[in-house]
Formats: C-alpha cells, sequence, structure tokens
C-alpha cells in the first residue's frame, strides 16, 4: 500500500489574530486535529473523481493579505457585505442595524457572544464527507455572524461578496453563519470572484440553522478565475416547517468542489436545490450534495444539471439519506448532463440510501448530447446550426436559471453563460 | 492475534514435517493458507505445472491486497486462516442417514418449494446411494452434448484434457489479481465448470450445474469458465432455487465468459445459500466475481439472477462490451429478509461503437434486511452511439430494512446516452386493501404484488426457472407481513 499523501504542515498556520480568544481557542484546537490529515486520493470515494485536480503547494499555504483590488461582476441591489481575501472589509460594506437582525464580522464579537458561537460552527457539517471544513476551521482569519431573531424578516437581500486578490500565491478562508430564528425570513446572495492569476485556494465554509418556520434562500454564484482552486461547504440543518432554497450557478477553473449538506430534523421542513454548472477548456467541476431525511413528513427536491465542453470534466454526486421513521418523506433527485464534445467527461452518481418504508423517493439521471430532431427542427425554420445549439443548449438550463428569485443574480449569470455559449460554439 | 496466527502456522509446519502426504486421500486440510497448501491442492488436483504456478502467483498477488470495505455491508472479518481450503468428498457415514434426521425446517421448505422427494435427500445432503440416476443423466445430456461437440466438464478436468484452452482463457476476463476474492479464489479454487460452445453451434440444451455429476462438491471457491466461439449460442443455468445445506461459510467464486463475434451467452442464477437464522446468525458469505468480455462483433451476453439466499452477498455480474455492436444485459431480483445483507448490482463497460446495455434491478427489502443496488455505467472515448438505460427499483417491506441504490455513471463520449431511474416505494396500503377486499389473505397478497414488481425480470428466465423463483420469494417472504 502506498501511503497517501499528507495535508503540508505549512497549511496549519493561521495568520489573523484579530478574532476574539474563544475563537482563536477553536481554531487551534481544530487545527490540532489536522496534524497528518491525509489527502484525498483516487480511493477515496467522494474525492474518487476529483483528486487528480487537487493541486496544493507550500506557497499557497499561507493566508492572502486583506490588500488589492477584485471588481464584483454582481450589481448589488441590497445590503452588501464584502470579504477580501478572507477578511471582512467593513469600509466596503453596507449592511443594516436593525432591530432584532445582527450582523457582525467574527472580529467584532465580545468573548460572551464569541464563546456561543464556538460551540455552533461546523455543527451543521459531516466533517467526514466535506474533509476540507476542518482546514477552514482552523484556518478562518475572519467570518460573517447572521443572527435574525423570531419572526425577523431581512428586507432586502444580503449580497456577500468573496473576493480574491491573488496577485501572489496563498489562499482565503472565508466562514459565513448563518442562524435563522422561528419564522425569521432572509434571502442571501454569496458570490465568489477573483483577480491576478497567481495559483491560489479558497476553501469557505457558510453555514444555515433554520428554527421552526423559518425560511431561507441561498444563492451562490460561483465565477472566480482560472488561477483559483476553490473548496467550499455549505451546511444546513432545518427544524419543523422550516423552507431552505438554495440555488448555485457555478463556471468550472482548475479546482471546483462545492458541497452541500442538508439535515432535515424537524418535521414538515422543506428543501429545494437547483445547480447548474458549465464547464469547458480543461475546467473541472464537482458538486457533492446529501440530503438527510431526520424527520418524518419532510420534503425535499433536487435538480442538477451540468454541462461540459471540450476537454473538460463535470461531476454530481448526490445523497438523499432516508433515516429509520422518517416516515411519510418525499424525495425526488434529478441530474441530466449535457456532453458537448468527445474529450469532456461527466460522472454522475445519484445515491439513495433509505431506513423507513413509508416514503416516495425517485431519482432520475441521464447523460446525453443534444437533440438531432429538435435541431433539425429549429434548422428548418431558417435558424442556423450554431443558433440552434445555443438556443437548446440555453433551453437545457434555463429551466433552473429562471428560478434564481433575483433578477439581478439572472443577469450576472447569463451574462457569463452567453460567453461560454460564444465560446463553445464559435466553431460550427 | 499476532499469536493465534504464530500458532496456525506452527501447527500447519508440524503437521508438514510429519509427512501430511500420505494422508491426502481421505481427509480434510487443517485452516490455514500458505504456498504449502495450495502446492498441496494443486498436487492432490494432480495439476499441470502452468495451473500451479497460475495458483501461486494469484496468492502472492492476494498477499499484497486488502480486503475491500466499499460495500454497504457489515459483518465480523473473515480469518482466512482459520478456514480449510480442501476437503475430500465426505465419507457416508458422516452422513444423515435418512431425511429423518434432517432439519424438519428445511424439509417443510422443499414440500412448499414442490421439489420431488427423490431429490430432496440429495439438496439435504442424506447419504443415499444413486440419489437419481447418475448414470441415465449422464447418458441422457452427455450424448447430444459429445456429437454437437460442446465441452461441458469440471474444470478440473478441462486442465488436464484441453490445457491449451484453460491457458487461453482461464484469467483473461477476470485476472487473477482483479480484486481481493478473485485472487483468493484463482490461489485456492477447488472445482467448476468448464463450458466450450464451438463455431457456428448452438447447444442443444441449457446447461446446467444443478444436474452436472459431482456439482455438489464444487466446494466454497468455485470457478466457472465460459467460452463461446464465433455464432454459438448457449444458456446456462447455475444453482437451484432450494435451498443447499452447506458447511462452508465463506464462498468466493469467479465466473469468467468469453463472448467472440456474433456469439450469445444467457447465463441464469438462482441463489438460495443459507441466510443464517431470524437473528442473523449464520448464513454464507456469498463474494462473487462474475464477469463477460463481449470480445466479438455483435456477440450479446444476459446475465439473469434471482438472489434470495446468503447472509451476505457482494456480487456485480458485469459485462465489457468491447466489440462493435456487442450488447450486454442484467436483470435482477434481490431479495432480503431478517438480517440478510446484499450489495449486488453489475458494471457495463462500454468500449466498442453502438454497444448497448439495459439494466433492471429490483431490490425487495424485508425484516431488518440491507440491500443496495450498486452499478457502474461506463462510457469510453470511443464508445460511440452507445447507449445504456438502468432501472433500479426497491420494495420495502417493513420499516426497520434497508433500500439503497449506489448508481455511478460515467460518460467521455458525447454521443453516448445513459439513463438511469430508480425508485422506491412499499407495498401500499390500497394495493393490500385491494387483495385482501378480494378474500386474498395478506402473505398471499404481498407475493402476488411482489411477484408482480418482479415480472420484468422473471420473464427474462428459463420457463421452469421462473416458476421455481416465484414460489421462491414466496417461501423466503414467509412471516414479513403481519
Amino acid at each position: 500500500m502506498k501511503q497517501a499523501p499528507m495535508l503540508s504542515s505549512a497549511f496549519l498556520h493561521p495568520a489573523g489574530q484579530t478574532l476574539p480568544e474563544p475563537l482563536l481557542a477553536l481554531r487551534k484546537q481544530r487545527a490540532s486535529l489536522l496534524v497528518d490529515m491525509p489527502l484525498p486520493t483516487r480511493k477515496t470515494e467522494n474525492w474518487k473523481y476529483s483528486s487528480k485536480y487537487l493541486k496544493l503547494t507550500d506557497e499557497m499555504a499561507i493566508s492572502l493579505p486583506a490588500e488589492g483590488k477584485a471588481g464584483n461582476s454582481l450589481a448589488v441591489s441590497g445590503y452588501k457585505v464584502v470579504f477580501r481575501n478572507g477578511i471582512l472589509i467593513p469600509e466596503a460594506s453596507d449592511y443594516p442595524d436593525m432591530d432584532g437582525i445582527t450582523i457582525q464580522s467574527f472580529s467584532d464579537l465580545s468573548n460572551e457572544e464569541a464563546d456561543v458561537l464556538a460551540l455552533q460552527l461546523g455543527s451543521t457539517l459531516d466533517h467526514d464527507q466535506a474533509q476540507f471544513a476542518r482546514l477552514n476551521g482552523a484556518r478562518f482569519d475572519d467570518g460573517l455572524l447572521v443572527r435574525l431573531d423570531a419572526d425577523a424578516v431581512l428586507d432586502q437581500p444580503l449580497f456577500i461578496i468573496h473576493e480574491t486578490a491573488a496577485d501572489t500565491s496563498g489562499s482565503a478562508f472565508p466562514r459565513i453563519f448563518v442562524e435563522a430564528g422561528a419564522n425569521s425570513r432572509i434571502t442571501l446572495v454569496e458570490e465568489y470572484t477573483s483577480s491576478g492569476d497567481a495559483p491560489a485556494f479558497v476553501n469557505t465554509v457558510t453555514e444555515f440553522t433554520l428554527a421552526d418556520g423559518a425560511n431561507v434562500t441561498s444563492i451562490r454564484l460561483n465565477m472566480e478565475g482560472e488561477s483559483v482552486q476553490h473548496i467550499g461547504a455549505t451546511g444546513v440543518v432545518q427544524n419543523h416547517s422550516s423552507r431552505f432554497e438554495s440555488h448555485c450557478v457555478g463556471f468550472g477553473g482548475p479546482l471546483r468542489r462545492h458541497d452541500l449538506q442538508v439535515r432535515l430534523v424537524g418535521e414538515e421542513a422543506e428543501t429545494k436545490l437547483n445547480g447548474v454548472v458549465v464547464t469547458q477548456g480543461k475546467q473541472h467541476y464537482d458538486n457533492h450534495t446529501s440530503i438527510d431525511h431526520v424527520a418524518a413528513n419532510c420534503n425535499s427536491e433536487e435538480t442538477y444539471r451540468n454541462i461540459a465542453a471540450d476537454q473538460s470534466h463535470a461531476i454530481f454526486n448526490g445523497r438523499i439519506h432516508i433515516h429509520q421513521d422518517a416516515q411519510k418523506s418525499f424525495a425526488d433527485m434529478n441530474n441530466k448532463n449535457l456532453l458537448l464534445n468527445n474529450g469532456a467527461e461527466i460522472d454522475t452518481k445519484p445515491e439513495l440510501e433509505i431506513y423507513a418504508d413509508d416514503v416516495k423517493c425517485a431519482h432520475g439521471a441521464t447523460i446525453g448530447q443534444l437533440d438531432e430532431e429538435s435541431i433539425f427542427y429549429l434548422l428548418s425554420r431558417g435558424i442556423g446550426r450554431r443558433d440552434a445549439n445555443v438556443l437548446l443548449t440555453m433551453a437545457f438550463i434555463n429551466e433552473l436559471v429562471s428560478q434564481i428569485p433575483l433578477e439581478v443574480v439572472r443577469d450576472t449569470a447569463q451574462i457569463r453563460l452567453n460567453e461560454f455559449f460564444e465560446q463553445t460554439f464559435q466553431e460550427i | 492475534m499476532a499469536t493465534t496466527d504464530n500458532e496456525v502456522k506452527e501447527l500447519i509446519k508440524r503437521e508438514y514435517e510429519h509427512g501430511f502426504v500420505t494422508e491426502i486421500e481421505s481427509d480434510t486440510f487443517e485452516p490455514g493458507l500458505n504456498e504449502d497448501v495450495i502446492r498441496r491442492l494443486s498436487e492432490i488436483k494432480q495439476e499441470p505445472e502452468f495451473m500451479l504456478e497460475w495458483r501461486l502467483k494469484a496468492y502472492r498477488r492476494w498477499l499484497d491486497m486488502e480486503e475491500p470495505e466499499w460495500a454497504h455491508v457489515d459483518f465480523p472479518k473473515v480469518d482466512y486462516n482459520d478456514i480449510s481450503y480442501y476437503s475430500a468428498p465426505k465419507k457416508k457415514e458422516d452422513m444423515p442417514q435418512s431425511l429423518d434426521e434432517v432439519d424438519p425446517e428445511l424439509l417443510r421448505t422443499y414440500e412448499k418449494l414442490g421439489i420431488p422427494l427423490h431429490e430432496r435427500a440429495k439438496l439435504a445432503g442424506v447419504a443415499v446411494d444413486a440419489v437419481f440416476d447418475s448414470v441415465s443423466v449422464a447418458t441422457t445430456f452427455k450424448e447430444p452434448l459429445e456429437k454437437a461437440g460442446v465441452i461441458f466438464c469440471p474444470i478440473s478436468e478441462a486442465v488436464h484434457k484441453h490445457p491449451e484452452l484453460i491457458k487461453k482463457y482461464l484469467g483473461s476476463v477476470v485476472p487473477a489479481g482483479d480484486n481481493y476474492f478473485a485472487a483468493l479464489n484463482s490461489a485456492v479454487f477447488s472445482d467448476g465448470s468448464f463450458v466450450y460452445i464451438p463455431k457456428g453451434v448452438r447447444c442443444p440444451m441449457e446447461l446446467s450445474t444443478y444436474f452436472r455429476i459431482n456439482a455438489a462438491n464444487t466446494g466454497q471457491f468455485e470457478r466457472t469458465l465460459i467460452v463461446a466461439e464465433e455464432g454459438s449460442y448457449v444458456s446456462y443455468l447455475e444453482g437451484c432455487t432450494a435451498p443447499m445445506r452447506d458447511e462452508n461459510q465463506l464462498h468466493a467464486a469467479v465466473v469468467e465468459i468469453v463472448v467472440l463475434d456474433d456469439a450469445q451467452v444467457k447465463y441464469s442464477t438462482v441463489q438460495n445459500w443459507y441466510p443464517g437464522d431470524e437473528h442473523g446468525k449464520g448464513g454464507i458469505y456469498n463474494f462473487v466475481t462474475k464477469r463477460a468480455a463481449c470480445i466479438g462483433k455483435n456477440s450479446k451476453v444476459s446475465w439473469t439472477q434471482v438472489e434470495t439466499g446468503s447472509a451476505i452477498t457482494w456480487k456485480y455480474p458485469s459485462c465489457v462490451l468491447r466489440g462493435e455492436n456487442s450488447v450486454g444485459e442484467f436483470y435482477s431480483v434481490a431479495l432480503t429478509h431478517n438480517h440478510q445483507q446484499a450489495d449486488t448490482g453489475t458494471k457495463m463497460i462500454h468500449l466498442g461503437k453502438n454497444t448497448r446495455s439495459t439494466i433492471i434491478s429490483k431490490g425487495i427489502s424485508a425484516g431488518r434486511s440491507s440491500n443496495a443496488y450498486r452499478g457502474l455505467v461506463k462510457f469510453g472515448p470511443a464508445a460511440d452511439g452507445a447507449r445504456n438505460f438502468t432501472q433500479c427499483d426497491s420494495l420495502l417491506i417493513g420499516d426497520r430494512c434497508g433500500a439503497h441504490t449506489f448508481p455511478y455513471i460515467e460518460s467521455k463520449n458525447k454521443s453516448a446516452i445513459v439513463e438511469h431511474e430508480a425508485t422506491t416505494s412499499k407495498v401500499s396500503d390500497e394495493q393490500m386493501f385491494l387483495c385482501r377486499q378480494r378474500g386474498i389473505d395478506p402473505e398471499q397478497a404481498v407475493s402476488m404484488i411482489v411477484n408482480g414488481f418482479c415480472k420484468e425480470v422473471f420473464k427474462e428466465l428459463p420457463m421452469e426457472f421462473a416458476v421455481e423463483a416465484g414460489k421462491l420469494l414466496e417461501v423466503s417472504l414467509e412471516g414479513s407481513v403481519g
């Protein structure tokens, strides 16, 4: 047996010391667990298809400084929080001070508040499945805490812009924790962008806890550049009658990985996960989702679409786990993939793990190409082949893009998608 | 652990000093596995040198391998040094002398399955002379086969009679180092069947291990090799519906099928090894590697399996579709009850152009069992126009069982199309109500519904197998309702 490669010890030294004492202590404790952490290999089941894209060098281990400028492409139409290289930048941010709603940088927390948070951080995630969330736990330099009291409603969406300014090699470890109180409501948009072309590593964790009746919409746009390796994890815990909706739009890169874990622990909770991924060139994107139906009477609905062009590689792994006694669960997962070129690769694994009998669960997955007959139909109506291709490809994902509840996000995604179509279908 | 290991080694060594060779005719090997054991085994079977070499090579590979742990099953570790790797045919005195000595539970099952009386005794391992007239079976079978040029014999015999075929094909589909259990099997396989269908021959009858003379003693490491030459056809049946009494806990079989141009092989299995009692005690571990290589153009392989037995099943009959237009099919019904665990499915590896495959898998879990479908559908870059359709349905009976689906789908070809769907459901109250209302008792109703659920697979089975399989499900599901 060949020894699995280990995470270099260079990654074990966090930089920022501005955090309150309890969080520093937490970070230290988490770092101690990382010593000799094996890096995923082909044999690591949940990294089977992606381990070869993971290229961490010691130069990338240092935290990037909170400076430099990265432009975001999103025209913000609401409250805004800006992270630069994992550090919250108050000057660039603009968020309200409202009754019942706390929006605060981790660094600004009092020791008492940080004590409470330290117990919550990481509680929504299964770290054995999202191994790199551990690394974030040991390295986060700053973070954003959003607490909504019972019945609080954030009147406008909260945009969190993560800018990675990679003028030199390094990494960023942004962290977000959202606690939505009973019957509270929030829409949160996370956008990941980058500038500079030094190899950088972005390792994110976003967590949501939803109390009874809370309603959270989370939108995640991954638009980082070609020098950024991104490994992110999102953990969600839902209580009684809560509703979580997620829209992820991802553009490929040298390594893109997102783990989305939802646990339905209260009855009648509902979750809806949508995702769109497009990859081209030699890009990669790997979405791993898991939905745990722990309580009875919960609904989950999941739809992911991947498009892979050129020599790119798109991966989807969706897992639905119905626990014992989670009767009357309803779970539906659907994954469709479009493989545009020979040389591209799509791997999908829709898993069901079911321990209760009175449930309705189904999953479907397809991989294919554009339907020749549909193309012919369009050609016969005088539409050129290229346009026909673009039209049909667009239709393939538009079903999901059109469901994103914010126009500004839809528009931003659309611009990038159009670029993708331009490049992908130019030669025809 | 280290001490026991040493002790075992010591024991084996000691016996060697005393010259075990004289004893081999009549005895069972001491538990334990090392190169000497393999040499001894090969010697008893009077195998040619190349077989011994092959076994030793496999054994050395095996030593370097680790037991796989990825399957969705949970069982105490097997101590491979606690197993005897050779056991001579049992003496009559040691067997039950009449049906009266056999577990009445087993007899009750035979009755329900409608097994003829004279066969019951054989199945239960009763020492009766000529349970059914083996001589007549031999002649009625062997003559037409010989006339057609079909070779159907124990693999140990084929090693002597047809070494060139064995050399060419043994391990060509499942290499000795393919996986942990295949390597173990390659090192110590006891016996099995060899089938060779010459060019253009349609095998005049369905070949069955059940009727093959001496099939009863193939032992726990069975090895089957089927070679279908150009344009030939064979339908092969393995196992039988009646529960077999067996003392070996670990079964690691290997089945290899080679299919050349325009040839077709249909392989049907009914597996009903002892599943353990209702508390999950005992039962067979069934770790099987089955693979078919469709090397030729327009070749076709069809796997059909009904799996109701064994405490642990770990089995993935696969097709490597290399030849252009080759076709792979997999039809499976896997039923688990009480504490049984099954992790079964298939692999369809599409390498050639226009290759097609169909997967229909029906999993039924009852009691406290766990039933997983695990499958791989893979399209290589050259598999232009390849297609796959997969359907896995699970049926849950009771709220303490598990049904799982782990499908891996990998595509590297833009013109390949794969469709996968899976559903999970239970026997619905409405269905039950409808049946009850018409005066059908609950147990029968469940069996009817389950049979309907499995119909797509049963229709692929040879006729007499299909009838038995239906009954078998009924018996296996006993006590799962109410």
